[in-house]
């Protein structure tokens, strides 16, 4: 293949002279860093295992996996909870370990912003399975906030065990606010154990939400393969 | 100087991976050699900005990477090829090589006009289009390669460059090697001694985080006239001077 059929294949295109200098973000160079930044990551994969949790929230609602009260009534959303969590924290793995470290440009913004629209991806899938019946105990709010609380947890964890193994965190976390919400416990930091209109509770999910986002934003999953 | 390192060290935990490395470099071929541990690896992920050293000084460019500013602006002209090339293998070639252009901050006009000569001197044409996840190990390694010098860079930190690429290729990633080193610092870690023969300028011995000889490969090689072991003069240079290091 010849250097001007390669540069075809890349998309190269007749320089054409803007008349204003356009905003970074609509830039077309921004916008394929962001589609191949987005496709590493496994983006679309990860979106069709949100939309997956969606139809299950639907499923479970629809054919009452759940109870309509009690403590019962929680468990299935939750467990969906810290599945779209999970799903969100595996994301931030790289695959490309520290030679994209070795990059310049939008690494911080292109990661803070995957994991917060996946975030928002979560919640409207499990909004969205939920208002088809109507029938969700807690509601929408409950949803944002534990859902926001556990991807906080996802993304921490990931920081520490690397994208790969974060999972394990939100699933740890749904493990004990199982246990807290048939023991009775009532600690804010066991969110999902309080009512969704809990300030407490919400303001401790958006805490840990914020340092997750803040943390994979400034220093990413960590990259096991480095060994640092 | 592209590249400035003053009593540059690297500790993990108790290990001293680069004990004290003092290195002055202009543009040309600067060859790594060493054995496995001498911490030929931690001082090229230092220059790449990858690692911070635990003390001592590194300017590259008339740069202080431990400012973002400066850091960035030392990335912008930096090509990095690590050890263990990481990919994602649903790219194809011109993905891979075109997302390390952009991250790299290259202009978008010039992004595929660039990905295709770095793709080109790799000799890699053939295969543009295809896969990551259906290239052989020399194949990645030349796309690793290729990613590396797509941006053009004033500094290109090479670590086992040629391990995996069959002899044709090294002859030809030898040349390339050369070219590079007209314009630009190109620092190549190996244990391939005929590499560094053939393709650098000038050369270093690593050994336990110390560099123990810096000269050009014929002054390696008298090194070993007397009392060096090795089927190549190089090779001979290599041991002897490891063997006094160790004395």
């Amino acid at each position: 293949m010849t250097a001007a059929g390669l540069q075809n294949l890349a998309g190269a295109a007749p320089e054409a002279k803007a008349s204003w200098p356009p905003p970074a973000w609509l830039h077309p160079a921004g916008l394929r860093l962001v589609r191949l930044h987005l496709a590493s990551r496994r983006v679309p994969a990860a979106l069709a295992a949100l939309a997956v949790c969606g139809v299950v929230m639907w499923a479970a609602l629809y054919w009452h996996w759940v109870l309509g009260s009690g403590t019962g009534a929680q468990s299935v959303p939750i467990v969906l909870e810290a599945g779209t969590a999970s799903v969100v924290a595996v994301t931030t793995s790289s695959p490309f370990g520290e030679l994209e470290r070795a990059g310049v440009r939008w690494l911080p913004w292109l990661r803070l912003g995957t994991a917060v629209a996946l975030a928002g991806a979560a919640v409207g899938a499990l909004c969205a399975g939920a208002a088809i019946t109507g029938d969700l105990s807690g509601g929408t709010l409950g949803v944002l906030r534990n859902v926001a609380g556990l991807t906080g947890i996802g993304l921490l964890a990931a920081a520490v065990t690397g994208g790969g193994l974060a999972w394990i965190a939100p699933m740890a976390y749904m493990v004990a606010a199982q246990y807290a919400i048939i023991a009775g416990w009532t600690t804010p930091w066991l969110w999902p154990a309080r009512p969704p209109a809990d300030h407490g509770a919400a303001l401790c999910a958006a805490l840990v939400l914020a340092a997750g986002v803040a943390v994979t934003a400034f220093r990413g999953a960590r990259d096991p393969a480095s060994g640092d | 100087m592209n590249i400035e390192l003053e009593e540059l060290t690297r500790r993990f935990g108790r290990n001293e991976a680069v004990a004290g490395v003092n290195l002055r470099a202009g543009p040309g071929v600067f060859g790594l050699l060493g054995p496995n541990g001498a911490g030929k690896t931690t001082l090229l992920r230092m220059m790449a900005t990858v690692v911070s050293p635990s003390s001592g000084r590194m300017r590259l460019f008339g740069r202080d990477p431990v400012g973002y500013a400066q850091r960035k602006e030392i990335r912008r002209r930096l090509g990095y090829l690590p050890q263990n090339l990481c990919y994602y293998p649903a790219f194809t070639v011109l993905e891979f090589i075109e997302y390390f252009a952009l991250l790299k901050e290259m202009p978008s006009s010039r992004v595929p006009a660039a990905v295709a000569a770095a793709v080109e001197r790799v000799d890699l044409g053939g295969k543009a289009r295809a896969k990551l996840r259906t290239l052989s190990g020399g194949m990645l390694r030349r796309v690793g390669i290729a990613q590396a010098i797509v941006n053009d860079p004033g500094l290109l930190l090479l670590d086992e460059p040629t391990a995996g690429l069959d002899p044709e290729q090294r002859v030809q990633f030898r040349a390339l090697l050369r070219d590079l080193g007209q314009r630009a610092s190109v620092v190549v870690s190996t244990h391939l001694v005929e590499d560094v023969g053939a393709a650098c300028t000038e050369v270093a011995l690593m050994n336990q985080g110390k560099i123990i000889f810096r000269g050009t490969p014929d002054e390696l090689t008298a090194r070993g006239i007397r009392n060096g072991t090795g089927d190549a003069p190089l090779e001979r240079g290599y041991t002897a001077v490891l063997a006094e290091a160790r004395a």
